[in-house]
């Protein structure tokens, strides 16, 4: 009917740093990409990204970031992103990247891609893992979350996903 | 009896011109500013930098002619950037901080049609 729509973007800060990742804030991103989107899309640009615009997640740990945008603009928000080249924390400047890893119409959906591609990423991390005690401890969390996955079956993944999510992290 | 069926044939002439030209004028609030024509580009990139951002500044613009007596212009610019050209040309405000205006007299996506400007005719 009659409503705003918006579109979550839920990207990943890639970077080479480990301090990176940890220095994220939602108040800092978030202003680190209305300035990109203002120096990318000037004046129009900015007002229009930034009636709706919001970061709804920030996980410093994994450095899943989801942004939030009008659903008529989200695309000036989209193309913003690969602009951003580092992050500035008390001083310090980090080079990285923003990997857009989904765009989806609620947070519901970017929440469903999000646990499918936790489970992906920890059997890649299983792969390349070298030592013994972070091998047991990610095969643990692998065989947590199948089991977590064969109870929620087909029901509806609303606060359990998040803390799937979440115990799929550690 | 009925009527022979007539067939109809329906030409639809999307307008097939990639690029559309505007005949714009540069008036300074006081006299005495006179503008090459690398300023005169420089300061159109400049209103659309301001407005669109550097993707838009970074149109495919071209000035045909200048005249820097007058301050008058005639731009080329793609069709699908015009509205963005017009928009930025209308809002900006000053150059080096002495106020001026763009005006826009004529518009076309014929080049020719810019040499002729019945607004411009004089009657004897």
């Amino acid at each position: 009917m009659v409503r705003f729509k918006h579109r979550y973007l839920l990207c990943e800060v890639v970077s080479d740093d480990p301090r990176c990742r940890l220095s994220l804030e939602d108040r800092v991103l978030g202003n680190l990409v209305r300035d990109t989107i203002a120096r990318l899309h000037g004046t129009f640009g900015a007002a229009a990204c930034s009636i709706g615009f919001a970061v709804r997640y920030l996980n410093a740990y994994t450095g899943i970031v989801l942004l939030r945008c009008r659903k008529e603009f989200y695309q000036l928000v989209w193309s913003a992103l690969p602009f951003i080249t580092y992050l500035e924390n008390k001083g310090h400047r980090y080079p990285c990247f923003l990997n857009t890893l989904h765009v989806g119409g609620t947070i519901r959906t970017c929440q469903k891609f999000l646990i499918q591609y936790n489970r992906r990423q920890l059997l890649i991390l299983l792969q390349n893992c070298t030592d013994e005690g972070e091998r047991e401890a990610i095969q643990k969390s692998v065989t947590r979350s199948c089991l977590l996955e064969e109870e929620s079956g087909e029901e509806e993944l609303s606060d359990s996903g998040g803390e799937e999510a979440a115990e799929a992290m550690e | 009896m009925p009527a022979p069926a007539t067939t109809y044939e329906r030409i639809v002439y999307k307008n097939p011109s990639e690029h559309h030209y505007m005949k714009v004028c540069l008036e300074f609030q006081d006299c005495g500013v006179g503008l090459n024509t690398a300023q005169f580009k420089q300061l159109l990139v400049s209103a659309l930098k301001d407005l669109f951002g550097e993707v838009d500044a970074a149109l495919p613009l071209d000035i045909l002619t200048y005249e820097e007596r007058t301050s008058s212009a005639i731009l080329r610019i793609c069709s699908s950037g015009l509205v963005k050209l017009w928009s930025s040309l209308t809002l900006l405000g000053s150059y080096k901080g002495k106020k001026c205006a763009f005006r826009v007299i004529q518009v076309s996506p014929f080049l020719l049609a810019l040499s002729g400007n019945s607004r411009e005719l004089v009657l004897d």
